[in-house]
């Protein structure tokens, strides 16, 4: 078990943290940088929940393995708003009823952010293959692909 | 959506943003796993990997020597009753002597980190003498067959009977008879099961965890430790899903083990299933094999109905009798039938333990029941809109059990809408591989024949002049706790935001039962009803004391106490609260609500079982590839009688959500056992659905008032799982002409029905 020094950029800010070779990232966000937004639902990447923006792209956290974040730039859901200033999709999630017992809604906000950045103009069909990475089990995904739609919207104004 | 506007409400009816959604958006730290102290040690369960065997020996020299391990535990480190069982005293927490199913937990690794732990329980070895293992409750009630328990293989047994069923299908025209297969569904919550524990300086132990039964939590560890109850505080942590799983054993599982390795090494101790352990070890939907056969008189009129269920409940009950209640007392489906009979086993195996899931039993029999009534009709050539529309319950009917109904029957406008809505009279069958499907469903309200249903609340009026809602009913994600929120606020008279909602803590709330059955908001709500009445009649007279009037003259609007013949003078609930105080009023005020018997009992068969329903009705629309086999849901329209709609908005999401499980139950959801051992135990080989694989949803609510909810709401956590799948499997015989009568309907069995026809 060898140490390895991780730089690595989450949500703006710069942080550089010891970790073990068979650290994964979301151990990482959780565990040494006390972001515990991000969930772990299973473990071998089935679920969603815990993904982030790596780079740009979506990564499943729970498959990534802490060094191969070395000198990226990550994007958490702690760094999509803030209480003072919600995101639109935060916003729109909290009108629509789309959060019930909330455990997806991370991995859901971070991937409708990253379609909405990439594809401000995304169809319903965009939507709903964006966020078939992303399980819930509690919404039936209806209120969810709503809110998205509705802060795609506020988003354009 | 087809709610009537309440005239001069408040909150009741308005759909009103849930309370605890900030926190989730935000991603704040909530969540058992989040909150765990530093420092805690990490325990993980080590599993049977026999189904049916004797325990010879536990080795732990080699796993204790993996560098990092402090500790295994097994069934003597239990320091009281070594068990964890929701309904009777079977199933061990730590297995002794004979292990019944690969779910169980033999043994336990303390350790400082997860790595440590799995390391460690890899090398612990038990020698186990295997037994003869039994995986068919068909074959489990057979003369002969070893018992997987001292009593025998049926763990329970409950019957119907009413009428004359021999004579009734002796009086038919028709007779249909078929066995229908439905799977073990696994309830699959984002957020597998987890608790931590924690040694308080008076040497009591604090468990936080996700689950839905502090109390009955509370008590199995306090018994598992050998404690009086008042040593033991259960903390509701945010619990990402339950469905179920965590209605029953595994949070008490969870939490002792916590606990007992707390105590035992003096640190926190961490008990996180991953995805592989909660899929094996919590209660998951019991396998049906049911028999039913049905009579009719050839204008469509049903005759007799005789059914017998078997329900795989593994190799422990869990609530499995309750099951079986509550599917025998409604396997018949929604219709006025004069001659009965039902027999319901819940039979032990040596698969892994089925308990609690949303539905409860229901799904299961609907499946078979709509089934039978649609092959019925399409037998007689009758429709089967009309084929239901002549045998449906409506007030005044008499149910499968003998009991009349009252004019709480919303079920007749419930198929009418969705028939409507669905385009039902201009369906073309088969058409581009087309079809569509109708299922109706009631779900009788609270426990019934269960036992005593009894709920608590309690109110606490702030120096502020918020009042805080005490109760022990817990949210994991249904929101009914913001919907008995919106009753508390109604009945004050006083804005939403006035009321707050106490976490629920075992040591601050008042016990309210359980958080399952769908009994929240119906149970809860009264509770809570009942202590703001009686909180309003304290504030109305103390504002007439200050007032110098009558309390029948004071007005109260917007959280304002005000004279109605002199409008000006007006107190705030905060001043009220201060006077309340300086005169040492006490400032908290108790609610209850018990629900009346019921007479339907085991012996007898027949009887009221309960004392409300949530009547129901749904229509699916499927496309099917005749070349693959490959179902795609369209459309679900669903009615429900909901008898009051306290928040339309979270009404929806419980049915859209429920509908998404139906869909999954349907068409691709199977935990499949082979030779007891689970075969697909995580997310990639059990198939959830996605938001692809999801139909396109319209929800309708429909009110016909009941007796026992608040302001006449009924139940409506479970009801909308039944019906779905039933409807589904309808609409692909419609499509296709391919019978289903195993679930799930697979492509593959959709190509299996179509192939005779190919050659």
């Amino acid at each position: 078990m060898s140490k390895h020094l991780l730089k690595l950029r989450v949500n703006g800010k710069d942080y550089a943290v010891m970790v073990d070779s068979y650290d994964r990232l979301i151990d990482v966000l959780r565990d040494r940088l006390g972001l515990r937004g991000t969930k772990e639902g299973c473990g071998t990447g089935d679920c969603g929940t815990c993904v982030v923006i790596m780079n740009g792209k979506l990564v499943n956290s729970c498959l990534v393995l802490a060094m191969q974040a070395r000198n990226s730039s990550v994007t958490t859901v702690e760094g999509i708003g803030t209480t003072e200033r919600l995101h639109p999709l935060q916003e729109t999630f909290i009108e629509s009823g789309a959060s019930q017992c909330g455990y997806c809604i991370p991995g859901m906000l971070v991937t409708a952010k990253h379609l909405l950045d990439e594809n401000p103009h995304a169809a319903e069909s965009d939507i709903k293959l964006a966020i078939s990475g992303v399980l819930c089990r509690c919404t039936g995904y209806t209120k969810i692909i709503k809110a998205i739609k509705d802060a795609q919207l506020r988003m354009k104004s | 959506m087809t709610i009537q506007q309440p005239g001069g409400h408040i909150a009741i009816g308005k759909s009103i943003a849930r309370l605890d959604s900030l926190e989730k958006v935000l991603g704040r730290s909530i969540y058992t796993t989040d909150i765990v102290p530093e420092g805690a040690v990490i325990v993980k369960p080590v599993r049977s990997t026999k189904a049916h065997a004797v325990i010879r020996g536990i080795d732990t020299i080699e796993a204790l020597k993996v560098p990092g391990v402090l500790r295994v535990l097994t069934a003597r480190d239990v320091p009281g009753i070594n068990v964890s069982d929701c309904f009777g005293a079977a199933r061990p927490l730590f297995s002794s002597g004979k292990v019944r199913c690969r779910g169980e937990m033999v043994a336990a690794v303390v350790a400082e980190d997860i790595h440590a732990a799995e390391d460690a329980v890899e090398m612990i070895k038990v020698d186990y003498e295997p037994l003869t293992p039994i995986f068919s409750p068909l074959d489990a009630v057979k003369d002969g067959t070893p018992k997987i328990h001292e009593a025998g293989n049926v763990a329970k047994h409950w019957k119907v009977r009413k009428g004359d069923v021999e004579k009734g299908f002796r009086e038919s025209d028709i007779i249909v008879e078929h066995e229908y297969v439905t799977p073990t569904q696994e309830p699959a919550p984002l957020e597998p099961e987890a608790s931590f524990a924690t040694v308080e300086n008076d040497g009591s132990v604090t468990v936080v965890g996700s689950m839905q039964n502090p109390f009955y939590v509370q008590g199995m560890i306090a018994q598992i430790l050998g404690w009086s109850q008042d040593k033991v505080r259960v903390i509701h942590a945010a619990t990402g899903g339950s469905f179920g799983g965590k209605s029953d054993e595994a949070p008490m599982d969870t939490g002792a083990l916590a606990a007992i390795a707390a105590l035992k090494t003096r640190r926190p101790a961490l008990v996180a299933y991953n995805r592989e352990d909660s899929m094996i070890m919590h209660s998951k939907r019991h396998k049906f094999i049911m028999f039913y056969k049905t009579g009719a008189k050839k204008d469509g009129t049903l005759t007799a109905s005789e059914c017998t269920l078997y329900a795989d409940t593994g190799g422990y009950a869990s609530v499995g009798p309750l099951v079986v209640m509550r599917a025998t007392v409604h396997a018949t489906g929604p219709y006025v039938i004069p001659n009965v009979k039902t027999d319901g086993y819940c039979v032990y195996t040596n698969n892994t333990v089925a308990g609690s899931f949303r539905g409860f039993g229901e799904p299961q029999t609907a499946f078979a029941a709509e089934s039978q009534i649609d092959d019925v009709a399409e037998k007689l050539g009758i429709d089967p809109f009309e084929m239901r529309m002549k045998n449906i319950l409506r007030s005044g009917s008499v149910t499968a059990t003998g009991q009349t109904l009252d004019n709480s029957v919303g079920l007749e406008d419930c198929l009418r809408r969705v028939a409507e809505t669905v385009g039902w009279k201009k369906r073309e069958s088969g058409k581009s591989g087309r079809g569509m499907g109708l299922a109706v469903i009631y779900h009788g309200n609270s426990l019934g024949p269960e036992g005593v249903d009894r709920s608590r609340a309690r109110l606490v009026l702030e120096e502020d002049g918020t009042v805080t809602l005490r109760i022990g009913l817990t949210e994991y994600g249904t929101g009914a706790r913001s919907g008995i929120a919106q009753i508390v606020a109604e009945t004050l008279g006083v804005p939403i935001d006035f009321v707050k909602l106490s976490p629920v803590d075992t040591a601050t709330c008042p016990d309210g039962g359980g958080t399952f059955a769908s009994r929240t908001l119906i149970l809860g709500g009264r509770a809570a009803q009942n202590a703001a009445e009686k909180l309003r009649t304290k504030l109305v007279e103390a504002a007439a004391a200050r007032l110098h009037c009558q309390p029948g003259e004071v007005k109260v609007q917007g959280g304002a106490f005000s004279e109605i013949n002199a409008p000006s003078h007006t107190f705030t609930m905060k001043e009220l609260a201060s006077d309340l105080a300086k005169r040492d009023e006490p400032l908290t005020v108790d609610g209850e609500y018990t629900v009346e018997a019921v007479d339907f009992t085991e012996e007898k068969g027949y009887g009221t079982p309960y004392l409300q329903y949530t009547f129901g009705a749904v229509a699916a629309e499927v496309e099917v590839d005749n070349k693959l086999g490959y179902v795609n849901p369209l459309r679900i329209v669903a009615a429900y009688d909901v008898g009051k709609a306290i928040n339309p908005h979270l009404l929806e999401g419980q049915i859209e959500g429920a509908t998404s499980q139906a869909v999954g139950y349907a068409l691709m959801e199977e935990i499949v056992h082979n030779e007891g051992e689970v075969l697909n135990a995580n997310l990639a080989d059990y198939y959830i659905p996605t938001s692809l694989d999801m139909p396109e949803i319209t929800p309708i609510l429909v009110e016909y008032p009941g007796r026992v909810g608040p302001f006449g709401a009924k139940a409506m956590g479970e009801p909308p799982i039944d019906g779905p799948a039933a409807a589904l499997v309808n609409a692909i015989f419609d499509a296709v002409h391919v019978r289903i009568r195993e679930l799930p309907a697979t492509a593959e069995k959709v190509l299996l029905g179509l192939k005779p026809r190919a050659s």
